[in-house]
């Protein structure tokens, strides 16, 4: 059971390093959001399952009571975060903040325009 | 401001109160004995208290939907299974694209949506921004029809229909099972 443990925590730590090198490389700051949405989908999930496992099955007496408090840490952190990463997203545009090579198709800006 | 109807209220009170006896720990004492009457207790009044401030904000229409065990059922279901099959391969798109495999392709498309209920259009929402590689930037109604726009890190198609069937995938049509 530890090894599954390891291998949960291990493709967690894969999938962060992938969003922190994403935003690193891309190059304009909505594509960087999306980078660091890998972080925290699969990034944190997966080091909540491991934990999980590891009081389930690697304590002596399972702790049941603590694989719950995890498990509604999890849920919390997938209800709060799109939330969050689309008000970010929304402020970043309506500031004006635009990529540096154009967009290949822009259809907010050009309905938000014809409101106007 | 939109006034606390009664269900709204009682429904805000049951969720409240089903959380804290998980954040407690008191739902296992309560199955294998020793749970502690005062912290019952306790939760009860903090629940009700919560639910008389934040009912008018959390529930708007149908109060005991998610209640019904069928349903209740569906959503466990299309979050644990078709959610994390759809977050599984866009996580794994999103990484080869960081470590440079594939090329990016950003801009921003505008699907369209059959959802009427408000909760099943914001649920939909959250999970088209939570899937890596898509972002909701806005919601727009125009005449009886909603929109989304989208920024899409890879834009196959700029056409509503192709574009919401390649966000959508099978999404959509498990929360209309749920919400509708």
């Amino acid at each position: 059971m530890i090894y599954a443990i390891y291998t949960l925590i291990g493709i967690s730590v894969i999938f962060a390093l992938a969003g922190v090198v994403g935003m690193l490389r891309f190059p304009d700051s909505f594509s960087r959001m999306q980078a660091s949405t890998n972080i925290s989908t699969f990034g944190v999930l997966g080091v909540i399952l491991g934990g999980i496992l590891y009081s389930l099955f690697i304590f002596d007496t399972p702790d049941i009571a603590m694989a719950v408090k995890l498990a509604v840490m999890g849920v919390f952190y997938i209800i709060t975060n799109p939330i969050a990463g689309h008000a970010i997203a929304k402020a970043a545009y309506k500031k004006g903040i635009r990529p540096e090579k154009e967009m290949t198709c822009d259809k907010y800006g050009e309905d938000l325009e014809n409101a106007d | 401001m939109k006034k606390t109807s009664f269900s709204a209220f009682l429904s805000t009170a049951v969720v409240c109160y089903i959380f804290w006896l998980l954040i407690t720990g008191q739902i296992v004492s309560i199955f294998t004995g020793g749970a502690s009457v005062q912290i019952l207790i306790a939760g009860v009044l903090v629940s009700v208290l919560t639910a008389l401030f934040t009912a008018r904000f959390f529930i708007h229409s149908k109060a005991f939907w998610l209640f019904n065990p069928l349903r209740f059922f569906v959503w466990v279901y299309y979050c644990l299974i078709i959610f994390m099959w759809e977050l599984t391969k866009a996580n794994v798109d999103v990484a080869l694209r960081a470590f440079g495999f594939k090329k990016n392709n950003p801009g921003i498309v505008k699907i369209e949506t059959e959802l009427k209920s408000e909760y099943a259009q914001s649920m939909l929402a959250n999970s088209i921004t939570l899937t890596p590689g898509t972002i909701t930037m806005d919601i727009a109604e125009e005449g009886n029809k909603t929109y989304y726009y989208i920024h899409w890190i890879d834009v196959a198609t700029t056409d509503i229909a192709e574009a919401g069937d390649g966000i959508k995938g099978t999404m959509e049509k498990w929360i209309r099972r749920i919400w509708e």
